[in-house]
């Protein structure tokens, strides 16, 4: 019952905050977007200074009372202090790696202080992460990695992040919340299977199987170039008066090396999508040559760390763009 | 989330609060039971040792049994001391440095860091002269900087650098912690809470038996000061601290009569039938002063002959002593008028005349023969009051702090056989002889006499100025103060007791920097002057600050005082204070810290400024020497060194020796001097 509320209260909280910070890619926190409240250790600090003040006022106590005013008169400084401390700071969205699913993306945000400011012990942090420090204090510009933990397939956009200051004293918490235009390809979970028990199967036919030259199967002829072989001149075909003509011979294992849609006959699409990212990622390790065949997208057979790339882009946002 | 299980305790963090933590105990480690003090101290020395790595954090059952114990001790403590200041303070300390053992997560060093203020504010209910306050001051700033240790990054954290933000946050603090202070409607106490300090009473009591007195001519604290509003202060002789009225004698000790002690009272009771205005002739002499009176935890006030009181809360005795409304627990202000050579009760009440008679009905039998027949050879009251001061002063009287022993007829035997005596013996011989010879007479205690600061212009009484002497009712003249010590040591009277005991050995023994001993020494007499002075400022403008004083101040500020013109007042003082501080930190550029070497090489950037060739804005150096040496190129060698040479001090500086940086930099320096000679000409021609 409370936990239901809880939560309808966050809900309409986050929706809230959402309507009041607009995306962008760069934001200079200012007033309108800067909060200031105490923490629970200010709290114990203001009921010490009333504490101050109550003996203060039934002993009489002159200088008690100066000691309570000195405490909330530090504690007001402190409210400005935390405040100022955010004031000004200038946050730029980066472009950011992809992950994989289940894997913490880690959104890199520049910071830049205004050149009136400094910034100490800022902390940045989405919701339920841990969060991630910075300092402007010697520098005037830093990177930082802010992590978020995506867990589906495709474009993750950051939630609303926070940047929190605790500086200097700690009984107040000046915090602001933005939605920084910041994203990244988050590529299928990779899930392993046998490659072996795909190797009969031969999905594809033959046009589309990978051909090599080479030695084992009868694949045709064509004509002589010379500085063939002459050993596989077909002498036969030369006596029949069809002139000079080549047996080819082909090497069928690499017709394997298609990554199939329909290897996983009886897969939903996700689990489909992290058995095909397993295969990009297992044979672009083996430094294998091979392609992708997906419904309405097929991929010849290339090598290399670009094509790796492209071809865990494709799974990632299948279905999606 | 972040969760508080792993949360490490920043190091230098931890050795602020620790010092903290001692600054705040150290005080009250002094006042409480030594026993509890050497808990204190080992607590924080546990502490020191789980931040060296030494110890580990107490136990499960371990703090189980220290909250048992702690129970336990609340318990006797209670018992011993009562509920009072000092139990609740050594209480709050305990719980205080328990809680330091077991501080481990961010929400336990808060709890410390509270009760370090708090602390703070029981150290202030002790003391507030100027020399605690400072100490508290201090302390205060300690704890902040253990709460900005706390919060910096990690990084950044070095402890000047820690500690003078702190200062830079307690400055800012302070303006509006002042105005607070000032302007902040002081209220009145919410319930009545026994200050009870267990001291002793200090200071003159209500009852004198010999060497009462003497004992207090040891002691060299300070009684009370007086400052004189619009007029000199009277001669050293005059100053005669009126305390109590001692008219009770049993044979050995005078005594105070309790009935009827204060005037409210009194002025119920049958036999008191005349009004205040009718006891007493006022003179024209008036004199208006202020005292501040240490705490003595006893009621009564001092002030000079016929002191009428101008605070509220005190009021005067029928004998014409002052009291407070309670004990004094602290230093307490008032201010007093007195009308010099005023009389009083020119008629005598039937009551208080047999009073001022009483003797013991035996002993004491040569003195009473004495007396007898003193009075029988003179025709005056008056001339048989100077024939006893003759005696005294023509016959081998002493004046001495240690007197010997008296047998049981005290009188007697101080009269005629010991002959020596410190004040309390000659008022209570003198006083006898008075009875004896049927002349009401008593006794009255207090201070005589006084160290004038110059510095402040204002007197210092001291426990050793204090003086027992009488008063004798004469017909027409009222009671008349006669000082019989003043027959045997004329000095004590009009130099001072200083004077009259210099070669006495007791004198001040147990004061290490008397001012006699250290009288020779001028500068250090000076520099205790000094000190005075600035004790006694910050008592009078700061700890005196009170609804009263803060009244007068709104009362000059606003005119006539309403309620809402002082919120008003406080409001908007409030608002500009803050906004003012606001203002300050947020508009203010923070200083960029640059080093002796960027200082240099931006001076290359102003001096080819002067030919139109300054540095732009994030030019890198580089870049900028290239451009410099292509527009001109007879420049070019100094403009490349000196390039380099900064270069090389500012990104390799890690790798030089301290030596070699030194080195290069006075090369840069002296290339730049090159530089600046090369473009005066330059400038000259242009000119």
């Amino acid at each position: 019952m409370q936990d239901s509320f809880r939560q309808a209260f966050r809900k309409r909280y986050a929706k809230w905050v959402a309507s009041r910070v607009p995306l962008t890619d760069s934001i200079t926190l200012n007033r309108r977007i800067i909060y200031v409240l105490p923490t629970g250790n200010g709290l114990m600090f203001l009921l010490a200074a009333g504490l101050v003040f109550i003996a203060a006022i039934n002993y009489a106590v002159s200088l008690a009372f100066g000691l309570a005013f000195m405490m909330i008169s530090l504690f007001i400084l402190s409210i400005l202090y935390a405040y100022n401390n955010l004031n000004g700071l200038n946050l730029k969205s980066l472009p950011t790696a992809p992950v994989f699913c289940g894997e913490e993306a880690s959104f890199t945000i520049e910071l830049s202080r205004g050149n009136k400011k400094s910034h100490e012990a800022v902390e940045l942090a989405f919701a339920e992460h841990s969060p991630s420090h910075a300092d402007l204090v010697t520098v005037d510009r830093d990177r930082v990695q802010v992590f978020y933990r995506c867990n589906k397939r495709g474009r993750c956009q950051a939630p609303i992040l926070r940047i929190t200051t605790y500086f200097p004293l700690g009984i107040c918490r000046a915090w602001s919340l933005i939605n920084l235009n910041l994203n990244c390809i988050v590529y299928p979970r990779p899930v392993a299977f046998s490659m072996e028990q795909f190797d009969s199967g031969g999905g594809g036919g033959e046009e589309s199987a990978l051909m090599q030259e080479g030695s084992e199967d009868f694949y045709g002829f064509r004509d002589y170039v010379p500085g063939d072989p002459l050993r596989q001149v077909a002498w036969k075909n030369v006596a029949r008066g069809q002139g000079m003509q080549l047996k080819q011979f082909v090497d069928y294992v690499d017709s394997r090396v298609w990554l199939d849609w329909d290897m996983f006959y009886g897969f939903s699409v996700e689990e489909r999508l992290s058995r095909l990212c397993y295969g990009v990622l297992k044979l672009s390790r083996e430094k294998q040559s091979f392609g992708l065949k997906m419904p309405g997208l097929e991929i010849p057979p290339d090598s290399g760390a670009a094509h790796r790339d492209k071809l865990l882009r494709c799974l990632a946002l299948y279905g999606i763009e | 989330m972040r969760s508080e299980i792993d949360y490490q305790i920043p190091r230098s963090a931890l050795s602020w609060v620790l010092l903290a933590v001692m600054l705040v105990v150290a005080p009250q480690a002094l006042r409480m039971p030594l026993w509890i003090s050497a808990i204190a101290v080992a607590c924080i020395v546990w502490r020191w040792l789980i931040y060296a790595g030494r110890l580990g954090y107490p136990g499960r059952s371990l703090r189980i049994a220290i909250v048992i114990f702690t129970l336990l001790v609340s318990v006797s403590q209670m018992r011993n001391l009562g509920i009072g200041l000092d139990s609740a303070a050594s209480l709050l300390t305990l719980g205080f440095v328990f809680k330091l053992i077991e501080m481990r997560h961010k929400r336990d060093i808060y709890v410390v860091i509270s009760l370090c203020f708090v602390m703070l504010m029981v150290a202030f209910l002790y003391s507030q002269s100027a020399v605690s306050s400072a100490y508290i001051a201090l302390s205060v700033l300690v704890t902040t900087t253990a709460m900005v240790a706390l919060n910096r990054s990690t990084l950044l954290d070095n402890h000047s650098g820690t500690f003078s933000l702190s200062l830079k946050m307690g400055l800012q603090a302070l303006p509006l912690a002042v105005v607070l202070f000032l302007v902040f409607p002081r209220i009145a106490p919410l319930w009545a809470v026994p200050v009870q300090n267990n001291g002793a009473g200090t200071g003159v009591t209500d009852e004198m038996s010999p060497g009462d007195i003497a004992q207090l001519g040891r002691s060299s604290e300070l009684a009370f000061r007086v400052q004189f509003e619009n007029s000199p202060p009277p001669l050293h002789e005059n100053l005669y601290w009126r305390g109590l009225v001692l008219d009770d004698f049993d044979g050995v000790t005078w005594r105070r009569t309790r009935r009827g002690s204060s005037y409210a009272q009194a002025a119920s009771l049958n036999d008191f039938q005349w009004s205040w205005e009718d006891r007493v002739r006022l003179s024209d002499d008036v004199i208006d002063y202020n005292v501040i009176m240490e705490p003595t935890q006893q009621p009564w006030l001092y002030g000079l002959h016929l002191a009428d009181p101008m605070n509220r809360e005190l009021f005067q005795s029928r004998n014409f002593e002052i009291f407070n409304n309670g004990l004094i627990t602290k230093r307490m202000s008032y201010d007093l008028r007195s009308y010099r050579g005023s009389r009083t009760d020119l008629l005598l009440l039937d009551s208080v005349r047999r009073r001022s008679l009483e003797l013991p009905t035996g002993g004491n039998s040569q003195s009473r023969a004495l007396a007898q027949r003193l009075r029988a050879d003179t025709d005056s009251d008056l001339d048989y009051i100077y024939a006893v001061l003759a005696r005294f002063q023509q016959n081998e009287y002493f004046y001495t702090l240690n007197p010997p022993l008296l047998g049981d007829n005290r009188v007697d035997d101080f009269l005629f056989n010991t002959m020596a005596g410190f004040c309390e013996h000659y008022a209570s011989s003198f006083a006898f002889l008075m009875r004896a010879a049927g002349i009401p007479a008593r006794v009255v205690v207090g201070y005589q006499g006084a160290e004038y600061n110059r510095y402040e212009d204002y007197m210092m009484v001291y426990q050793y100025n204090a003086h027992a002497w009488n008063e004798v009712w004469l017909e027409g003249r009222g009671w008349v103060r006669f000082d019989p010590t003043a027959a045997v040591s004329p000095e004590r009277i009009e130099q001072g007791v200083e004077a009259a005991l210099a070669d006495d050995p007791a004198f001040l023994e147990q004061s290490l920097f008397s001012r006699s001993r250290l009288g020779a020494m001028d500068w250090i007499n000076t520099l205790r002057l000094r000190l005075d002075a600035i004790e006694y400022e910050w008592n009078r403008r700061v700890v005196n600050y009170d609804e009263e004083v803060q009244f007068e101040l709104f009362e000059r500020l606003l005119g006539e005082v309403t309620e809402e013109k002082v919120v008003l007042l406080f409001a908007s003082l409030a608002v500009i204070m803050v906004a003012g501080i606001a203002v300050a930190i947020i508009w203010t550029e923070p200083r960029t810290r640059r080093t002796p070497v960027d200082r240099l090489y931006l001076q290359l950037g102003r001096e080819l400024d002067k030919i139109g060739l300054g540095r732009q804005r994030g030019e890198a150096p580089n870049d900028y020497c290239r451009r410099v040496c292509e527009a001109r190129p007879d420049l070019a060698p100094l403009v490349q060194e000196i390039t380099e040479l900064y270069l090389e001090l500012n990104y390799r500086h890690a790798d030089l020796q301290a030596s070699r940086q030194r080195q290069l930099q006075s090369r840069l320096r002296s290339v730049l001097r090159q530089l600046r000679f090369r473009l005066m000409p330059v400038l000259k021609s242009q000119g």
